[in-house]
């Protein structure tokens, strides 16, 4: 700690070493699609039905398009290039987003539940996130795209591990 | 379980004269329709007397709901557990571990004070923001309320001979227990006392309007209950058509603001009369304890050992005569409450908030050192932002106004709110600050509330650093500390980069230390230092 302040001038943190898996871009890309699409597609409906209002969706049609192509073609792949995780005995490390990137660090000491989470669409891809919580209700850390064996037994890593350190967590 | 001794403690009710109470609210209920009735002569018809049937039918299925409960309720508190048995058709059973106790909660409504009762609230270190409380008992005879709470306080297994240190018992600052047989080995420090002049601090707020509203409709269906025609005698005041709408707007805004406000003051003296701040030591723990209430009355022991850091936020409209808003950080309470037990003082001057923090935190107060302010950059940040969030609704309204939908004129007056924005902005900005003292880092930050927290940094279970695109042009960085305590994350927007790495490494120290490397090697994408 004290050897950090000291030499804060040429001390940076590192990335995350391991990457997540490529599929994840399909899997981002088919979310992304859906989230956006259903909206899209409502508003389109709506302005084709209901004419009075065709003034008032005109910008909002174009906004939810352009998220739309922003999101399939641009978002994966920049979240693909962000995306790093990385468990050690006394830490996990992951960074993630894409506009906005993250980077968040629990100690171990501090964890209290660590489970593998696989959606249905995760599953198609055969990808599953692992979640690790904190005692801190947004302290969570989710590491998503994660080859499925991967993520069970990371979980079941650091489940053996934490289970060493005593206390309520808090 | 198993033990011999666990299961011989028996298993108590609760006071039995919760059942008095209850018949006679049920009476009370009835009485105003009685009143109405036979006192003046009001027809008998639902039409007339609909809210006072209403009140009459709430009143009494109240009672018998409440009459049920106490006589499917029953607890006791054993060598390691305290266990609550409850329900009719849903039975609950529910066991908490005396050792995971945090907080006891006495309070009582005027109908439990009249009656000798007390609500006990035993707080555990369940999830904050989950606004449950562990376990509630409602309601106990006053004795068997104080002797729970001294045993629930007391150690898990208590020395037979806990009589406060007499060293610290001849601390000038502390005043000698009284003579209450209950307050027997406590040390009693009080830091704070009611002043009747705060009301002052707590009549002035938006609630202002919803209470008016409130208290303007009871006493309107409650007039009319009794054939008083409110509405009619208001429209009689004056000639309203001749004031226009402006003056009527204008008059309706006053009165309500005078009416709402008086009630806000009303409210404020009966829910902190009597209030008292003051740190409660037994022989091994020690307590932040609160009592108030005129009519209702609230006691509140929080845990300090619990305890992980203390706020101040001072409201943006009332910054100029000094409002403080003074919550301790802590588990265990829940911050949703709207009793507000993490609250330590009412509303009021930030100087005694100030010199609470100072009694409270000792020498090391975190909450008296000078903050780092940001950098210029953040300005900067939240100006670009005021300007696309203003943009949103002209550019919203261009194409209905082209399409004759709405006035030409409106985008352009939606224009108006720029400046107002670009203001807040530079108010959000003069608010940001950091530091790092002794166990503690103190973050401020906040638009409409100036907050500042001091977190314990042995508190922080995760560290988060954050940086959007626009931050990264700045060289900027957003730090979050997250802790299971009050508000779960306490941040510290736009730092420089430097400053954020060694933030966080302070802020939770040794966590991040095998993820920083030495040299000045920048990183396409994520540059926490620019060399």
């Amino acid at each position: 700690m004290t050897s950090i302040a000291e030499h804060q001038n040429d001390v940076r943190l590192r990335p995350p070493s391991l990457r997540v898996e490529r599929r994840a871009i399909g899997w981002w890309m088919l979310r992304n699609a859906i989230a956006c699409g259903i909206p899209l597609a409502a508003l389109v409906v709506a302005a084709n039905i209901w004419e009075p209002a065709r003034a008032w969706l005109a910008a909002p049609v174009v906004a939810v398009a352009l998220i739309l192509v922003v999101k399939v073609a641009i978002e994966p792949w920049w979240r693909f290039r962000v995306h790093r995780w990385e468990i050690t005995e006394r830490a996990s490390y992951a960074q993630s987003g894409w506009l906005v990137v993250e980077r968040r660090v629990a100690p171990t000491s501090r964890i209290q539940t660590v489970d593998a989470v696989r959606g249905p669409l995760e599953q198609a891809f055969g990808l599953s996130t692992l979640r690790v919580t904190t005692a801190s209700s947004y302290g969570a850390i989710a590491i998503r795209g994660l080859d499925r064996r991967t993520a069970e037994d990371a979980a079941a890593r650091l489940t053996v591990v934490a289970e060493l350190s005593e206390g309520d967590a808090t | 379980m198993s033990e011999a001794s666990t299961t011989d403690v028996p298993w108590q009710r609760l006071s039995v004269r919760v059942i008095w109470v209850d018949i006679v609210v049920s009476v009370l209920s009835l009485s105003p329709g009685a009143v109405a009735i036979w006192g003046f002569g009001v027809e008998p018809s639902l039409d007339a007397l609909w809210p006072l049937a209403i009140v009459a039918a709430v009143g009494v299925t109240g009672a018998v709901g409440d009459i049920i409960r106490w006589a499917f309720t029953t607890y006791r508190v054993t060598a390691v557990d305290i266990e609550r048995r409850t329900g009719l058709f849903v039975k609950q059973h529910r066991t908490l571990r005396r050792e995971r106790v945090r907080s006891v909660d006495t309070a009582a409504k005027l109908r439990h004070r009249l009656a000798g009762l007390r609500v006990v609230t035993v707080g555990a270190g369940q999830q904050t923001g989950s606004g449950e409380s562990a376990l509630v008992l409602d309601a106990l005879a006053r004795a068997d309320a104080v002797a729970l709470r001294e045993r629930l306080l007391a150690d898990p297994d208590p020395d037979p001979v806990s009589i406060s240190d007499p060293a610290s018992a001849s601390d000038p600052a502390s005043v000698p227990a009284g003579a209450d047989p209950a307050t027997r080995g406590e040390d009693v420090e009080v830091f704070a006392t009611f002043k009747p002049w705060w009301v002052v601090y707590n009549m002035f707020s938006i609630w202002a309007y919803l209470m008016a509203a409130g208290l303007s409709w009871g006493a309107f269906w409650l007039a009319s209950s009794f054939g008083v025609d409110l509405f009619g005698f208001v429209t009689r005041l004056t000639d309203w058509g001749a004031l226009g709408w402006v003056g009527i707007v204008l008059i309706a805004l006053v009165v309500a603001g005078v009416i709402g406000a008086i009630g806000l003051g009303v409210n404020f003296l009966l829910g902190y009369w009597n209030f008292e701040l003051a740190r409660v030591r037994t022989s091994s723990r020690s307590y932040l304890r609160t009592r108030r209430g005129l009519l209702s009355t609230r006691e509140v022991n929080r845990d300090e050992s619990r305890m992980r850091g203390m706020s101040i936020g001072e409201p943006l409209l009332w910054r100029w005569m000094g409002m403080a808003d003074t919550n301790v950080i802590t588990t265990g309470l829940s911050v949703w409450d709207p009793e507000e037990p993490t609250a330590i003082l009412p509303r009021g001057p930030i100087s005694v908030a100030r010199k609470v923090a100072r009694d409270v935190f000792g020498d090391a107060d975190p909450m008296s050192v000078p903050l780092t302010r940001h950098p210029r950059a953040a300005l900067r940040r939240r100006l670009w932002w005021a300007t696309v969030v203003s943009a949103i609704a002209p550019l919203a309204l261009t194409v209905p106004a082209i399409a004759g939908v709405v006035p030409v004129w409106l985008p352009w007056a939606t224009l108006g709110l720029w400046p107002i924005a670009l203001g807040a902005a530079v108010i959000a900005y003069r608010s940001l600050g950091h530091a790092i003292a002794g166990d503690h880092l103190v973050v401020r930050s906040g638009l409409f509330s100036r907050t500042t927290a001091a977190l314990r940094r042995d508190a922080v279970s995760t560290i988060a650093i954050r940086q959007s695109v626009l931050q990264r042009r700045l060289g900027l960085s957003t730090v979050s500390a997250m802790t299971a305590a009050g508000w779960s994350a306490y941040e510290a927007p736009d730092m420089p980069d430097s400053a954020a790495l060694t933030f966080a490494a302070d802020a939770a120290p040794g966590v991040l230390d095998e993820f920083v490397e030495g040299g000045v090697a920048v990183e396409r994408g994520f540059a926490v230092e620019r060399g």
